[in-house]
């Protein structure tokens, strides 16, 4: 669903790469966890997925889709097969649950009665039936992800694109945003969710990428949060990340066997 | 759906947006008002110029019944003195000073004033019987006029020799100068609207920054995005332009149409019927300024 081939972003010439020549491929239906320090390239690619920047080099293929080669006007084509969730909800304050909801179905031109029939039926599968006509404001923290969640999936899009979803909640109303995401994943929606989140991670078990300075360090399926290979070899590891020259040779590799 | 949609973006834009949105109106407004206006003084000229302005420069008046002048102390032309006056015409010594001329009867010149003074009430005072017959004659060389003017003043059955572009050409050469600068004040208060309709734009793509990237992220097409911006933008300027259009009106109807005609019954004047014919320009004009400018402010300052 989602594949990066050979990935390089460069956002600064004189800085280190965001990303640094990154091999990845997350399959159609997969749930998988993006970790790693700030900085380390989550956002980035997640940017890339959703045609926001340009790969430096390499591809980076969405549903089959080259991004690089999608003309502008057919980008808005791809967004639309991709949910996207952010830390800080992005609701809009002056709109109601329903209206925030629907507005992600208006804009793309979905009919009035396509929507009253929808949005109803998406805020039931995040638990927000009857919640419909509050306004963001006289919401808790988890019930305003879940409405942007509604809001991600409304469309049905075919990948999940969440980027640490539950940074601003605490670790119960967290558990419940992730029960509602692994719901939405076992509907057959590929999510792809960054988090610093380690309770979250471990809790899941589900498939877990790695990023460090722009480089893939760790893929694991079913880990935990810190890697459960023996310490001595990842500190190796650690340090081969850390310089450009050992990254291609060692560590896509290793990745790709434990998949 | 979609229409319904982009409406209401535009209505909630242009209420949060209120000030600038008047501010543009206004800018508009009195931009488009001067090149109006520009446009009016040009078809006063024309106006003033009538059925001969520009064909020919001389006009040689006959007499008619009633004429005071010394050549007509014999009563109105005859037909052997119009006869001889033609003939004197196609002479050698006049006829190579002359491009051509031609004969207007008093019922040509009824027609005539009729058309020119068509928005004048003083027509409806006039009989043909009043109006004099006339030789209009096209110079080849206009500065030669008082060589016409000696040979047929002196004529019998001529009134009067007249160049018509003395009379005219001085009042329309400030008529032109006002419109020179009316365009002129026009063009500085149009760069004006341009850079304020770019500016209302940018605040409110600003002020809407949230729903526009959330737009951009559920895949909203770049014209549902653009547009209600647009719009925004072009709406402003044409209820400036329909201001404009509604003040020129006013302008030839009150101020020309019944005090200026008043005071100057000889004068021909546009009507306000006639300066129906600037309101498309006009809003076409303010249409495709505020288009253009926020279609490229936009590609600045909203990303899609």
């Amino acid at each position: 669903m989602i594949r990066f081939e050979n990935v390089t972003k460069v956002y600064d010439q004189k800085a280190r790469p965001a990303l640094d020549s990154v091999n990845l491929e997350i399959d159609r239906g997969e749930f998988a966890f993006l970790v790693g320090a700030s900085g380390s390239g989550k956002s980035t690619f997640l940017r890339l997925v959703l045609k926001e920047d340009r790969a430096t080099s390499g591809a980076v293929y969405v549903a089959g889709q080259n991004v690089a080669k999608i003309s502008s006007w057919r980008v808005p084509r791809l967004r639309r097969g991709i949910g996207v969730v952010f830390q800080d909800f992005r609701l809009l304050p002056q709109k109601n649950v329903f209206a925030n909801v629907a507005f992600a179905m208006q804009v793309i031109g979905k009919s009035r009665s396509v929507i009253r029939d929808t949005v109803p039926e998406v805020l039931k599968t995040v638990g927000l039936e009857g919640k419909e006509h509050r306004m963001p404001h006289e919401l808790s923290g988890g019930e305003q992800q879940r409405v942007a969640i509604a809001r991600a999936v409304v469309n049905r899009p075919g990948i999940l694109l969440a980027d640490e979803p539950t940074g601003n909640l605490d670790p119960t109303t967290s558990m419940g945003i992730m029960g509602i995401l692994d719901k939405i994943n076992q509907n057959g929606t590929t999510v792809v969710m960054a988090t610093h989140d380690d309770d979250i991670v471990n809790e899941m078990r589900k498939r877990v990428v790695e990023l460090k300075n722009g480089v893939v360090i760790r893929d694991e399926a079913r880990a935990l949060y810190t890697s459960m290979i023996p310490v001595v070899g990842q500190s190796r590891r650690l340090k081969d990340a850390s310089g450009r020259d050992a990254t291609e040779t060692g560590l896509p590799g290793e990745g790709e066997g434990q998949r | 759906m979609r229409l319904a949609f982009i409406l209401g973006e535009i209505g909630s834009g242009l209420r949060r947006n209120l000030s600038m949105v008047v501010s543009v109106i206004l800018v508009t407004f009195v931009s488009l008002t001067f090149v109006g206006a520009a446009g009016m003084l040009q078809m006063q000229i024309n106006q003033m110029k009538g059925y001969w302005y520009d064909k020919v420069q001389v006009a040689i008046f006959l007499c008619s019944e009633g004429s005071t002048a010394a050549g007509c102390a014999s009563g109105p032309v005859t037909a052997e003195q119009q006869a001889s006056l033609n003939s004197l015409l196609e002479s050698p010594a006049v006829a190579q000073y002359v491009n051509d001329f031609q004969f207007e009867s008093k019922e040509e010149a009824y027609n005539h004033f009729k058309d020119q003074f068509s928005n004048s009430p003083i027509v409806d005072s006039v009989t043909p019987d009043q109006l004099p017959a006339s030789f209009r004659i096209n110079m080849k060389d206009p500065e030669k006029y008082q060589i016409i003017s000696e040979t047929f003043s002196s004529q019998p059955g001529v009134e009067t020799v007249i160049d018509q572009r003395q009379l005219l050409e001085r009042l329309f050469s400030v008529m032109n100068g006002a419109s020179l600068v009316a365009v002129s004040i026009a063009g500085v208060m149009i760069v004006c609207a341009i850079l304020l309709i770019a500016t209302t734009i940018r605040l409110s793509a600003f002020s809407r920054r949230r729903e526009t990237g959330i737009m951009r992220l559920v895949g909203a097409s770049k014209t549902v995005i653009q547009l209600p911006f647009i719009l925004e933008g072009v709406i402003a300027a044409v209820i400036g332009a329909a201001l404009a259009s509604a003040t020129l009106w006013a302008v030839a109807h009150f101020f020309l149409g019944e005090f200026m005609s008043q005071q100057y019954p000889d004068t021909a004047f546009i009507s306000s019927g006639q300066t129906l014919i600037l309101v498309p320009a006009l809003l076409i004009l303010g249409a495709s300024l505020a288009g253009i400018s926020s279609l490229l402010t936009l590609r600045r300052y909203l990303r899609v």
